[in-house]
Formats: C-alpha cells, sequence, structure tokens
C-alpha cells in the first residue's frame, strides 16, 4: 500500500469518506447520549463577568483557577438528577425520590457503572479513531510508534496500569457525580444543607440538616458509633465506603481528592516536564557550560531533601495568596515542580545528549537550521517517550507525597478533600470497627501509585525495550512520604 | 587514572552545590512572609519587645548582609541559637539531643532494607518465574507504592492492639517495650537494653526502610537477570566457570553496579521518611524536631537542621560517586556518567 | 578415543523453542562434521540458525530452549547430548569454547584482562603464583598483544577493538581446546583489524591442530578462512562443500544469492544484488523448500516437496545441495523423485 504520490489528508479523505463517516457516526451517539447534559453545561459556563471583575491584580491566576474550575465541572455529563440516589424509605411504600424507586445503594451502582461504560465506551472510540486514521488515511504506511504500540500489546502489566489509571482519571474527572452526596451539601457545608427522611417515631417525613445528620452517623469506631462500607446510616443515606469520624461520606470525599490530587499531579508534571525538557534540549545541543551549569543547579535542587523542602515551603507560604489558589494545589505544584524537575530532567538528559551527537543533527545545523527548529523537530521526539516513563512514575510519587503532606495538616486547605487527611482523621480507629477510615484511602493510593508505576515500565518496554529500569526511579517516589 | 580524576570532579562539584543548598534554604526562610521577632514574642506581645527582638536577632538589617553572616555562621560551625522552641538553647545542643534516635532508626530501616531486599532481589533474580521470584516482584511493587505514613499508622495499630485483634502481644513478646516513643539508647552497652532498643526500633525502621527495600528487590532483581544473560556471563559459561564462582564473581559484582544509587538514594528517603514515620511513632528524633521547629517559626533551627541534612546528602553523594569508582572501573571513561 | 572418529561428528540435530505462541525450529535436522586440524565454516543470514548450532554444541541452550532428543552430538567419539549440566560444564572450556561476536561485552568489565585468564587458567590447567601469571602474560603475547606484561592489568574497556578480541581468544586457548567456536567473532571489528584476526586464527590453528568451526554472514571471510563450507537457511544446511568448489561452483539458488551479493563480486559490473525477502522462521518439519518464496528458480514441485541433502552431481559426495534442481545431471522429474525417496527414507528413521 506504499502511496508513491505525496497526498493531502484532507484528499486522502475525501478519497475514500467511509469510515471516517462512520467514526464521527460513533461520536454523534455519544453526544446524543449526554446532549441535555451538554447544553446545560455551557449554558452554565457563559456567566464570565463574575470573574472577570472579581480580582484584578490576581486576576490571571483568578483566570486560570476560574478556568480550571469550570473545566472541572464541565464532564458533569451523567448529571447526579437524571439518576438521583438519595431519598428515604417509607414503610410499605418502599423508596421514595430515588432512580425508579430503587434503593439508594443500587441507583448509584448504575450511575457508577454508567459513568464508567460511557468513560470508556469514549476512550474506546478514540482508540478506533486512531487506528481508522492509522489504516485509511495516514500518508506513512509504518511509522516507529506502530511498533511502539504493538509492543505494548502483549504488556499485561502496562495494560493492567493504564486501565487504573484510566479509572483513577475518570473517577477524578466525573467526581460530582460518582459520590453518592456532594461536597458542597454534606463535606464543605453540611449546615447549609437540608435532608429529608422519615422519621420512625414521628411517623412521617422529617427535614433535617445535613451537618445535624452528620452528628448521628459518625465513625468512631464501635458501639453503634460507626458506618461502615457499603452500608446505610439513620438518614436512608448509603455510604459505599462508610463515614469519616465526622460522619461525612467517605466515598465523596474520597473522588473529591482524587480530583485534587490529579490536579496537583498533572500541573506540577507539566511544569516539570516543561521545564526538563527545554534545559535537556538545550543543554544537550550546547553542551559544555550550558550543560555544567545545569548538572550544577539539578544536583543542587536535588541535595534538598524534597519532603523537608515541602513541608517547609508549604508552611513559610501558607498565609500567602498564592496558597489561596486551588485550595492550596496551584502552590502545591509549584512547589513540586521547582524541587523535581531535575528528576525528570536527568531522565531525558542521556537520550538528548544521545540524539544530539547522531550526524543528522550536525547535518541540519550545517543546513543552518535554527537551533529551535533543530531541538523542535529531530531532538524532541526522540526524547519525549522517556519524559512518559519517568511523568507517570513521578506522578505516583506526586499523589504519596500530597497525601503524606496533608497527613501532618500541611499543603491543601480545610475542609477540601485529601486523602492523606482522611488517613490521619481514622488513625485512632485502624484497629476498631472504623477501620474503613485509614484503610481505604491507604490501600487506593497503592493501587494508583502501583499502576502509575505499572504504566511507566509498560511504557518504557515499548519505547526502549532493551533498557532496564533505572536508579532514577528511586527519586520519583515521593522523597519518602 | 581517569576514574580518580573522575571522583576528585564530582568532589569539587559537591562545593556549589552545598552552598546554593544553603542560600536556598536562607531565603525561603529569612526572605519568606515570615517574621521571626513575631514569631517568638507571640501574639500578643508590645510593641516594644518586638522592637527589641528585632534590634537583637539583626532583623533590620540589610538582607544581604544577613545572608553573609548566615552563610559565615553555617559554615564555620556557628549554627546560632534556637528562637523559639527552646530559647537560648544551642542548635548544636539539640541536635546533639535528637539525633541518637534518629541515627539509631536510620541505621536499623538501612539494615533492613539492604539485609531483606538485596538477597531477596538477587534471589529472585537467580530464580525467574519461581514463586520466590514472584514473591519477591510483588512484594517489591506493592513495599515501593505504600506510603510510608499509612503504613505507619496501620502498624501502630495493629501492634498497640495485637493481643485484642491476634491474642498475641506483641509488646509483651521477649522484652517489654512500647510501640509508640522512642527507645532509651543511654544503655546499650546492656544487651538486655540493647535488645530492647531493637525491638523497639524495629517497626519504625521496617516502615522507614519499607519503600528503599522494595526498590533494592525490584532493582536487584533485574540487575541479576540482566547481568545473567549478558555477554560475558555466556562467554565465561563457555570457557567452562564453575556456576557458584559464575554466580559470586561475575553475576552479584556487575549486579551492583545499578544498585549503588538506591543504596544510596536510601538516604533521601530516610531523611524525608523520618518526619512522618517520627511523628506516627512519636519519636522525638531529627525529623520530628524539623516539622516542630518549622511550625513553630524556629528559624535558626530550621536552617541549621536544613544545612545539616544537605550536608548528609552530599557526603552521601560522595559516598556514592566513590562506591561507584571502586566497584565499576569504566567510571569516568569516555565521559562516563556525570 | 577412537583414532577414527573426527573431532566433532553433528547428527540430526534439531533445536526448538517454546514462545507463548508458537514453537520454532531453529536448528532442523543438521549434519556436518569437523575433523581436526580444519575450520567448517558456517554461513547463513541472521535467523539462519548458525549461532543456535553453535549453542547447541556448547550446550548453552537455555529454556525456553531445548535440544531435541533425537539429536547426536559426538565431540572425540563422545556424546554430548546425554551429558549432565555439570558434565558439561567440564567439557566446556576443556575441550570446546567459543569466541563471541562483540568483544567488549564478553568480556566482564568490572575485572582487569589478567584476572578473568587467569580465573580461566586456574580452572583448566591449576596453575598458580608466578607460573600463572608468566602463563597468562604469555598467552596475551601468543595472540599479538604487545606489552602484555603492562595490559594484563587493565580492564577490557581500556583496549582497543581488536585488542579485546585478541584478549578474548587468548581466554579461550586458555581453556586449551580441542575445538573452537567463533561466533561472528570480526563482524564487530574494522577490515584491517579483521583481516589480522584471521590470520592470527589461522595461526593457531596451524600451531595447535585444533577444529575451527567459524560462524559469518559474510561469504568473503568465509573464503580467507574455511576448508569446508556449509550454507545454513531456515535451519537447515542447504548446501554443504570443500570451500573451493563452493565457490567454483555453487549449487543452491540460495548460496548464489549469498555470492552476489559481495561486493565486487559481480560478473560484468552487474548490480549489487540482495536477495528479497526475508528468512522465515520455522515452525515445524519442512513441508516444502524454505527458500521458495525468495527463489529465482522456484518451480511448483518446490512448494509441495522439502528437498534434501543431495550430491549435487551423481557421485560427488562431499558436495551436497538440498534443492530439487540437483543432482544436475538428472532430469528434472528424476532429480524431484530422488529427493522423493530421500524424503521417506528420512521419515522413516
Ligand atoms: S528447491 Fe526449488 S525453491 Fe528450493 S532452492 Fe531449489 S529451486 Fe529454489
Amino acid at each position: 500500500m506504499a502511496t508513491t504520490v505525496e497526498t493531502t489528508f484532507r484528499e486522502r479523505l475525501t478519497r475514500q469518506p467511509g469510515p471516517a463517516t462512520k467514526w464521527l457516526g460513533v461520536l454523534l451517539v455519544l453526544v446524543a447520549l449526554q446532549f441535555g447534559a451538554v447544553m446545560q453545561t455551557i449554558m452554565s459556563t457563559v456567566p464570565w463577568g463574575t470573574i472577570g471583575g472579581a480580582l484584578p491584580a490576581t486576576a490571571p491566576w483568578a483566570a486560570l483557577a476560574g478556568v480550571g474550575d469550570a473545566l472541572a465541572d464541565l464532564p458533569t455529563l451523567l448529571a447526579r438528577d437524571v439518576i438521583p440516589n438519595q431519598g428515604y424509605q417509607v414503610p410499605g411504600e418502599g423508596w421514595q425520590g430515588t432512580f425508579m424507586g430503587l434503593s439508594p445503594a443500587a441507583a448509584w451502582g448504575i450511575r457508577v457503572s454508567l459513568v464508567y461504560l460511557y468513560s470508556f465506551g469514549f476512550v474506546g472510540w478514540l482508540g478506533y479513531g486512531y487506528l481508522v486514521f492509522r489504516r485509511h488515511y495516514r500518508a506513512a504506511d509504518w511509522t516507529p510508534y506502530d511498533d511502539m504500540l504493538g509492543r505494548l500489546d502483549g504488556h499485561r502489566w502496562g495494560q493492567f496500569g493504564l486501565v487504573v489509571v484510566l479509572m483513577f482519571i475518570v473517577m477524578a474527572l466525573f467526581a460530582p457525580t460518582l459520590g453518592p452526596t456532594t461536597v458542597q451539601s454534606n463535606i464543605a457545608e453540611p449546615f447549609s444543607h437540608e435532608l429529608q427522611y422519615f422519621d420512625e417515631n414521628a411517623g412521617e417525613v422529617t427535614t433535617i440538616l445535613v451537618g445535624e445528620a452528620n452528628l448521628q452517623s459518625v465513625s468512631k469506631g464501635g458501639g453503634g458509633r460507626n458506618v461502615g462500607p457499603m452500608q446505610y446510616d439513620r438518614y436512608d443515606r448509603f455510604h459505599p465506603f462508610g463515614t469519616l469520624p465526622s460522619g461525612k461520606d467517605l466515598f465523596t470525599f474520597m473522588v473529591a481528592g482524587a480530583r485534587v490530587s490529579l490536579f496537583i499531579g498533572l500541573l506540577y508534571i507539566s511544569l516539570a516536564a516543561g521545564l526538563a525538557v527545554v534545559l535537556a534540549l538545550v543543554t544537550a545541543y550546547y553542551k559544555g557550560l550550558a550543560d555544567l551549569t545545569v548538572v550544577i543547579a539539578g544536583d543542587s535542587v536535588q541535595a534538598l531533601p524534597q519532603l523537608l523542602v515541602l513541608i517547609l515551603l508549604s508552611f513559610v507560604l501558607s498565609d500567602t495568596w498564592i496558597a489561596g489558589i486551588y485550595n492550596g494545589g496551584l502552590l502545591l505544584a509549584l512547589i513540586f515542580a521547582i524541587t523535581g524537575w531535575p528528576y525528570l530532567w536527568r531522565a531525558v538528559r542521556g537520550p538528548a545528549l544521545q540524539v544530539s551527537n547522531e550526524e543528522w543533527i550536525d547535518a541540519a545545523k550545517s543546513f543552518g537550521q535554527r537551533p529551535v527548529t533543530t531541538m523542535r523537530k529531530h531532538m524532541l521526539p526522540y526524547v519525549v517517550g522517556y519524559l512518559l516513563i519517568y511523568a507517570s512514575l513521578s506522578l505516583g510519587g506526586a499523589i504519596i507525597g500530597v497525601a503524606g503532606l496533608s497527613f501532618l495538616g500541611l499543603g491543601v486547605n480545610p475542609p477540601t478533600p485529601e486523602w492523606g487527611r482522611a488517613v490521619s482523621a481514622g488513625q485512632p480507629y485502624v484497629a476498631t470497627a472504623s477501620w474503613h477510615i485509614s484503610l481505604i484511602p491507604g490501600i487506593m493510593v497503592v493501587i494508583i501509585v502501583t499502576a502509575f508505576n505499572a504504566l511507566g515500565d509498560g511504557i518504557r518496554d515499548a519505547v526502549d525495550p532493551q533498557s532496564e529500569a533505572g536508579s532514577n526511579e528511586v527519586a520519583a517516589g515521593g522523597g519518602g512520604a | 587514572m581517569t576514574r580518580w580524576r573522575y571522583f576528585a570532579r564530582r568532589l569539587v562539584l559537591s562545593i556549589p552545590i552545598l552552598i546554593f543548598g544553603t542560600t536556598a534554604t536562607f531565603w525561603i526562610i529569612r526572605a519568606g512572609p515570615i517574621d521571626p521577632a513575631a514569631a517568638i514574642i507571640g501574639p500578643d506581645g508590645d510593641q516594644q519587645a518586638y522592637q527589641r527582638i528585632r534590634d537583637q536577632l539583626g532583623l533590620d538589617e540589610p538582607l544581604w548582609q544577613q545572608y553573609i553572616d548566615y552563610m559565615v555562621g553555617m559554615f564555620t560551625g556557628d549554627f546560632g541559637q534556637s528562637w523559639v522552641l527552646n530559647p537560648d538553647t544551642s542548635t548544636i545542643v539539640l541536635l546533639q539531643q535528637y539525633a541518637p534516635r534518629t541515627m539509631w532508626l536510620g541505621f536499623w530501616s538501612v539494615l533492613i532494607a539492604l539485609f531483606i531486599g538485596i538477597p531477596l532481589g538477587f534471589y529472585a533474580g537467580l530464580n525467574p518465574n519461581s514463586w520466590s521470584d514472584y514473591v519477591a516482584s510483588f512484594g517489591g511493587i506493592v513495599w515501593r507504592a505504600m506510603p510510608n505514613f499509612w503504613l505507619a499508622v496501620i502498624l501502630v495499630s495493629l501492634l498497640s492492639q495485637s493481643q485484642q485483634l491476634f491474642g498475641f502481644s506483641w509488646q509483651e513478646w521477649i522484652v517489654n517495650v512500647n510501640v509508640v516513643t522512642a527507645p532509651p539508647l543511654d544503655n546499650l552497652g546492656d544487651p538486655q537494653e540493647l535488645l530492647r532498643a531493637i525491638k523497639w526500633t524495629l517497626p519504625a525502621a521496617i516502615v522507614l526502610g519499607s519503600s528503599s527495600m522494595g526498590n533494592e528487590m525490584r532493582i536487584g532483581r533485574t540487575a541479576v537477570l540482566e547481568t545473567k544473560n549478558s555477554n560475558y556471563v555466556e562467554a565465561a559459561k563457555a570457557r567452562g566457570i564453575p556456576g557458584r564462582s559464575l554466580v559470586w564473581k561475575h553475576v552479584f559484582r556487575n549486579a551492583l553496579v545499578p544498585l549503588v544509587p538506591i543504596i544510596t538514594g536510601e538516604a533521601f528517603l530516610l531523611i524525608g521518611g523520618s518526619v512522618l514515620v517520627e511523628t506516627v511513632f512519636a519519636i522525638n528524633g531529627l525529623g520530628y524536631l524539623f516539622f516542630d521547629a518549622t511550625i513553630n517559626g524556629d528559624l535558626p533551627l530550621v536552617g541549621t537542621l536544613m544545612f545539616v541534612f544537605i550536608l548528609l546528602i552530599v557526603i552521601i553523594n560522595i559516598v556514592q560517586d566513590l562506591m561507584y569508582t571502586l566497584i565499576d572501573p569504566r567510571v569516568g571513561y569516555e565521559g562516563g556518567d556525570s | 578415543m577412537s583414532a577414527e572418529a573426527p573431532l566433532l561428528a553433528v547428527e540430526n540435530l534439531r533445536t526448538e523453542f517454546y514462545t507463548d505462541k508458537e514453537t520454532v525450529r531453529a536448528v532442523d535436522d543438521v549434519n556436518f562434521r569437523i575433523e581436526r586440524g580444519e575450520t567448517l565454516g558456517i554461513v547463513g543470514e541472521s535467523g539462519s540458525g548458525k549461532s543456535v548450532t553453535a549453542r547447541s554444541i556448547m550446550g548453552l541452550v537455555e529454556s525456553p530452549g531445548n535440544v531435541l532428543p533425537e539429536s547426536s552430538i559426538r565431540l572425540d567419539g563422545e556424546e554430548l547430548t546425554e551429558k549432565s549440566e555439570s558434565e558439561y560444564r567440564g567439557i566446556r572450556g576443556s575441550e570446546v569454547t567459543m569466541v563471541f561476536q562483540d568483544p567488549l561485552t564478553s568480556l566482564n568489565p568490572v575485572y582487569t584482562v589478567g584476572n578473568q585468564l587467569k580465573e580461566t587458567l586456574r580452572l583448566h590447567r591449576d596453575l598458580d603464583g608466578q607460573t600463572l601469571t608468566d602463563t597468562a602474560i604469555g598467552l596475551l603475547e601468543d595472540v599479538g598483544i604487545p606489552d602484555a606484561a603492562r595490559r594484563i592489568s587493565e580492564y577490557p574497556h581500556e583496549f582497543s577493538g581488536g585488542m579485546q578480541q585478541r584478549a578474548v581468544i587468548a581466554l579461550a586457548l586458555a581453556c586449551d581446546p580441542e575445538l573452537l567456536i567463533c561466533d561472528e567473532p570480526t563482524t564487530a571489528l574494522d577490515v584491517t583489524i579483521q583481516a589480522q584476526i584471521l590470520e592470527l586464527l589461522a595461526e593457531i590453528q596451524v600451531e595447535r591442530d585444533i577444529g575451527i568451526m567459524f560462524i559469518t554472514h559474510d561469504m568473503g571471510v568465509i573464503a580467507e578462512v574455511a576448508d569446508r563450507v556449509a550454507v545454513m537457511y531456515a535451519g537447515e544446511i542447504v548446501e554443504s562443500a570443500p570451500v573451493r568448489s563452493l565457490y567454483s561452483d555453487p549449487a543452491h539458488p540460495y548460496t548464489n544469492g549469498l555470492l552476489d551479493s559481495i561486493p565486487g563480486n559481480q560478473p560484468g559490473g552487474r548490480e549489487l544484488t540482495t536477495i528479497e525477502g526475508e528468512v522465515p522462521i520455522p515452525n515445524g518439519a519442512a513441508t516444502h523448500c524454505r527458500f521458495a518464496p525468495r527463489c529465482p528458480k522456484a518451480f511448483e514441485e518446490c512448494y509441495e516437496l522439502a528437498p534434501e541433502p543431495l550430491p549435487t552431481t551423481a557421485g560427488k559426495d562431499d558436495h551436497t545441495a538440498a534443492c530439487l534442481l540437483f543432482p544436475e545431471d538428472m532430469k528434472r522429474e528424476d532429480a524431484v523423485d530422488e529427493h522423493r525417496a530421500a524424503n521417506t527414507e528420512g521419515t522413516d528413521e
């Protein structure tokens, strides 16, 4: 199928529109399923004026945070109110207010399954799109990336990592939909929200403040003061992971915490990776003094114990304006990036140096190609794979690090959910009936960090099958948290 | 000899690193928004006392002046006095008080990680796809992903309630010890006391060494596996070198090379991890002191501790380079690894 | 040890590798012998099974590989395939040893050359002290390493590529073997050094009267070193002949293809031909000629019948080819029948 004549993508598309149309058709179905929600989201995002006028000095940051929040709110596709799971049981009449009169657990289960089905359908659609492109529309019959993907094909360990990481990302994206209740009503402002339940003593449906109800559904060891995983509390609220010692819903707390962790992790990785790549390319291109300077700078940063700097900086800066943005998440991501870039830089320096010694780089230089162009076109593609390996490993480390800080009461400001805080809250109850408070977040961290490590291993084997597990990984592990 | 030249170069490079680290610390604690004078007198001090303290500490001098004083102080061993936690106590005295417990803890955690992690990893590498391999690989993966603080929390709870949970009392087993708080270390000459101190430290040491142990298992396993399949081992086999010297001479020493940074990397994990582990196990060591000093704004103490930690890391880096230089003759050859 | 027996006799050698998906027959029914003082060259592209043949003889085939039980490898009349691993270890080194392609990676980087040399000498010759050192230095001198007394305490990476390969050969000689297997020993070296190493090997052979099995993909190198040549393709020996006969009178179409791909070997300034396609991966007994998809002379029967090694012309027993076109003095149908007959004979065994 070697195409001898160069054709543009558009020409190839018009010549054979079938597969692409089919692919777009699937998209239509996917969107149609969620059309109401999409529209609603667009509508609710419109009033931008309030955000713009609020804070002139910190406007860019506020806008950034605003966009972040808006983006975070965007994928509430499978809306909570389509499949409500909050209701009450009236004896003889069954469940009121839940989806089709099902039990809250069942309604919640359906919603969670739908979210995951939809998400994996979407991911599948993306993958299918790539395959369609590759088979029908790509100019080249073969690129090195095909081999890399081929190597991932039989890599069960990497695939496990990918699936779990995707599940984690879906959890973070769809956090508001997944929780049996919302952060706003259950965790942040429980005393400004109400709920209805069937009061057996009074024999009627009664209204109570969520905060009051929480006080009656605490998990503080045994003796009737515990709501464990997959249990209902006395207000007919379903708690998939049980409740916190404060009576708040642990699952809602966890999914919201996932979003915070992921936001910090991704922001950190993007910043650090950007810096690392630029430095690696520049030093590999110019070598000499530039290289030495960055080596010293990198070594110096690495000589600072990362976790201690994190503790120190998040304490020192805790009262400044920057710590207020995204509940301290931005600050954490920045500190992580400043202290963490050398690990990523080390990972790509070797490959960058290697590629810079290739003849085609010299050739490009002698043609008078601009350095930036050479770096971007010839060196960057080679380095990116290596970057991904360590990005994946470092993300796991960042999740542990953030959890460790919030365990100490630093970092993400309460009451914003963060997994480490749940571990800390459950600390006194580990060996009691309320074991779930510390145990579940910890196990989640282990699973997700393992998944990120597995994904990193998978990418490594795909990118560079000959390489071995590197020493650099240690450092990527969260600095001892 | 190129490899000693390489080592000398690394030695020289560590000086700017030390200076940079100390400088960074200074700027974080002095140029940041924390007002040490306010931290010292607390929320209800009067204006005069406040000003007196500022004068006393030289806080109104220009920042560069303070910087030079600080750097000179650090590098000449004049670490100053604690301001908040233990006013008017030399930070050195505090260090001397707190360091032994951390060192004791660190010693055991390194020991456990080394003597369990590496042998298990090597064993797994020699017997791939066996049960021991699966145990070591899986263990390595999970240990690595487990947050220290969480593991500490779980272990403390399980051990303190071992009687109720498992019908076996950890506290009373062999010698009577607490699960939390630091062991008394002043009488280690007495075998009974030594045993107590070891048993006391063990749980915290296991937690602190856990991720290193996982790393050592994993890297040890792959290193042995790679070396075992390397050409020179096959070539040695083709010369009829018997199995035992094949493993001990040709596999292990080469497999140690990638382990060097893992072993020294443990130091980083120890320093960072000590804060959390000491907090959970209520051991008043350096990590705990650092945390306490930080949240109380005791800047000279924080600065000194940071300096000591950075110094430690730089020294460990030098040790690492020394180990490389001794184990791997290729170091520094043709540019080598810098 | 019978005086009659050849140094090495390989019969029916079959080696398989098991992967998740399939069984790969890397070596399929290979037969050859090597006499003392003789060099057998084995040529073929990568993937033709030459290296696996060598490793099978060395007993270095590890799981998931397996030398099938019907195979026979006799060294000095002694059957090797029945040896246990520890018995094999006694044979490796002392009777047969191997020189690998990449000299740098076949030396342990963390020990000096002298260390590795002495280790081997101690093992096989039971020397120690000053004699040990002297013998080691002597060996390095024998293989033409100048200033041996000093270089003995250097590390492999401090040697140049050619010197490294000399050191590797010295290591092989330290074993004092009867048979030396060289697996592409000069491929990683540049041309002048390559010539020096070949010369060295020739000298050693004359001096010590050893058998050499020389594996390469390079027809040019084979012409210089070998006495006899076996051409391997997809796990089989497709042609076997004395070196002169092979070059003057190549029979198998594959051999012709290989000869045509030597630069400067094309009659009348023809362009360098390379054989199109890749070596197939055999996963079982052959049902047809494995070269057929790439063969310019292939005809119908080639896809139905697996050719057997038969003399290229009747009576010329030292030049055989596994190709349905041969024996060439027969009519095509008769030749094909001949192969068919040989084939059934083979399966009856
Ligand atoms: S048997 Fe047929 S296909 Fe095979 S080499 Fe001979 S002519 Fe070619």
